[in-house]
């Protein structure tokens, strides 16, 4: 059997699909990924977002080889995702991660640096580097069931990067964290992308996907919907204008006949959302209707509201998890 | 040290702190040193007591705690996650759960070896003679509890503790049953009975098989090919339950 190329694409998948069977009588099936193709080179960062159940932590699982795909296939460095080895040059963060909690925080990671392939000194000397990194050098001889939830997702990345991964994958890396450790947490993939490392994170924290991602896939009910960097995703909406009227009322603004984005009371103001190519029309009628207009400016695009917007195109907005049939 | 090593050593660890072997080692030493208060009542025959009280209770305490490790190995591990951040290393899931039952045996090796030298000790104490009947007896019993281990290890590569747990105390004492509900069914005019018989005696192992207790304890002597035609229906069964169980672990999904 070859070794895994570092040369290769670090993620390859085509077609990926997965159909959970459930119920007492295994009756029930879940769709919980369909066809997905995916795939991340070198040095990026990949982000895949999506609200709970889109099949995110799927994907990851059928990349890490803990759920075997009902379809399609998955390669990391041009190696199936059954190959043991294939792991050597891989990181995994799991969501809520479990380290034996019997072990202490330095005695979990040497166990992960083992089962990496790393022994005597230069074990020792990762592992002392990969506890400092994450800031938990001065915790390292505590057992891990003393560890606050913070500790633990830092203890697991350290045991993530102790053998020198070439592939980070991080399923939901910095839920759970307080605000400095959110940033402490991005700091550190940042830093492993400076490396060379390259990062494949799932989340549903859409400033973390902003912050981090060169590129990231949309997913909604197990079927990619986006796929590109934020950039071209964000530019790909259509422009609108962001308008605040005085001495209207929210119904006064809806009677000019004028198509709205948004509408919104602001303590005897109006704020509202109007696309670029009508907002001279909408200038016009609310002058000719006696209103002011305190300020009008291009509406800065966001990935949240990509985000609310695709899950409303899917029919999603409230719905979460994979399509079940009876 | 290789990963499979460190995995091993990981059980062995894991049992070590695990407040309930602490307990069970305690609590057979405290059980194999009051056996002497047995030979108080004894007349006469006090060797025999002393190595029955002695081995017998080393074998229910260590057959309950292999029950107890055993039969959550695999999905105490699963229901607890804390099986996603060592099979995302280089390691195989056969390699995993092979692993996992050398720290099983690994854990029972080390108590049997110290209660095997308490009960020794006593022998000594006593001025009773020690047979090498009765170090086989105590060998014997590794390599039963490594069939029960197994049992427990493929039960729990599918079930729930609990599952494992009741489904594995039920065959070791149907294991050392076997031979007789064999005979008990030869006896019968039913051809169904007489099949049913025969058939649970091929199908289940025979606990007996590695049982040297009774010898011991009557200083009967147990020949070399006895004993390690015991071993080797021990290390097949184990071959058997432990490919059976790699074959259900790998196709299973960690959701």
């Amino acid at each position: 059997m070859t070794n895994p190329s570092p040369d290769a694409p670090p993620i390859q998948a085509q077609g990926l699909a997965k159909t959970y069977k459930v119920g007492f009588w295994f009756n029930r099936t879940v769709r919980a990924l369909q066809s997905l193709d995916l795939q991340v080179d070198s040095g990026q960062i990949y982000g895949l977002l999506g609200p709970n159940g889109a099949g995110k932590s799927t994907t990851i699982k059928i990349l890490m080889n803990l759920v075997r795909p009902s379809g399609g296939t998955a390669r990391l460095f041009g190696k199936p995702v059954e190959d043991a080895e294939t792991r050597r040059l891989v990181g995994f963060l799991p969501e809520n991660p479990a380290p034996y909690e019997y072990l202490t925080g330095r005695e979990f990671v040497t166990l992960a640096g083992q089962l990496s392939g790393l022994s005597g000194h230069e074990l020792d000397g990762r592992v002392t580097e990969v506890m400092g990194a994450v800031e938990m050098a001065g915790a390292e001889k505590l057992q891990i069931r003393r560890y606050s939830k913070g500790m633990v997702q830092r203890v697991a990345l350290a045991q993530a990067l102790v053998g020198r991964p070439k592939l980070l994958i991080l399923d939901e890396p910095t839920s759970g964290l307080d605000p400095l450790g959110r940033r402490q947490m991005r700091d550190l993939i940042l830093a492993e992308r400076d490396k060379g490392t390259t990062v494949l994170f799932c989340s549903h924290i859409i400033p973390d996907v902003e912050a981090l991602c060169d590129r990231l896939a949309v997913l909604v009910g197990g079927r990619r919907v986006r796929e590109g960097s934020v950039q071209e995703l964000v530019s790909a909406q259509v422009p609108t204008v962001e308008m605040v009227v005085e001495g209207m009322k929210p119904e006064d603004v809806r009677g000019l006949g004028i198509p709205l984005e948004s509408v919104q009371a602001l303590d005897g103001r109006v704020m509202l959302q109007v696309a670029d190519v009508d907002s001279q029309r909408l200038l016009g009628g609310v002058l000719g209707a006696g209103g002011r207009v305190n300020r009008m400016q291009p509406a800065r695009f966001s990935l949240e509201q990509l985000f609310m917007d695709t899950l409303k195109e899917s029919g999603r907005a409230t719905s979460v998890g994979g399509e079940i049939n009876t | 040290m290789s990963a499979f090593t460190a995995m091993m050593w990981n059980g062995f660890r894991e049992a070590r702190r695990n407040r309930v072997t602490v307990v069970v080692g305690v609590f057979a030493a405290v059980v194999l040193l009051s056996s002497t208060l047995v030979t108080e009542v004894t007349v006469a025959t006090f060797d025999r007591v002393l190595t029955d009280f002695g081995l017998g209770m080393m074998s229910i305490i260590l057959v309950f705690l292999t029950i107890f490790l055993s039969s959550s190995l695999l999905s105490r591990e699963i229901e607890r996650r804390t099986i996603f951040l060592v099979v995302s290393k280089p390691v195989s899931r056969r390699q995993f759960l092979l692993a996992r039952l050398a720290g099983t045996m690994l854990t029972l090796g080390v108590l049997l070896v110290a209660m095997t030298l308490v009960f020794l000790s006593q022998l000594l104490l006593f001025g009773a003679t020690i047979t090498q009947t009765q170090l086989l007896a105590s060998a014997g019993l590794w390599f039963e509890l490594l069939i029960i281990s197994s049992v427990g290890i493929l039960f729990s590569s599918f079930a729930g503790p609990a599952v494992s747990a009741i489904a594995t105390t039920g065959m070791y004492f149907t294991g050392h049953l076997t031979g007789d509900l064999y005979q008990l069914a030869s006896r019968s005019e039913s051809i169904a009975v007489r099949s049913v018989g025969k058939a649970i005696y091929y199908l289940l192992p025979n606990l007996e098989r590695v049982n040297f207790r009774p010898q011991a304890t009557y200083a009967l002597p147990v020949d070399a090919s006895t004993f390690l035609s015991g071993v080797g229906y021990s290390l097949a069964w184990t071959l058997v339950l432990t490919t059976l169980a790699i074959f259900i672990f790998e196709r299973r999904d960690f959701r």
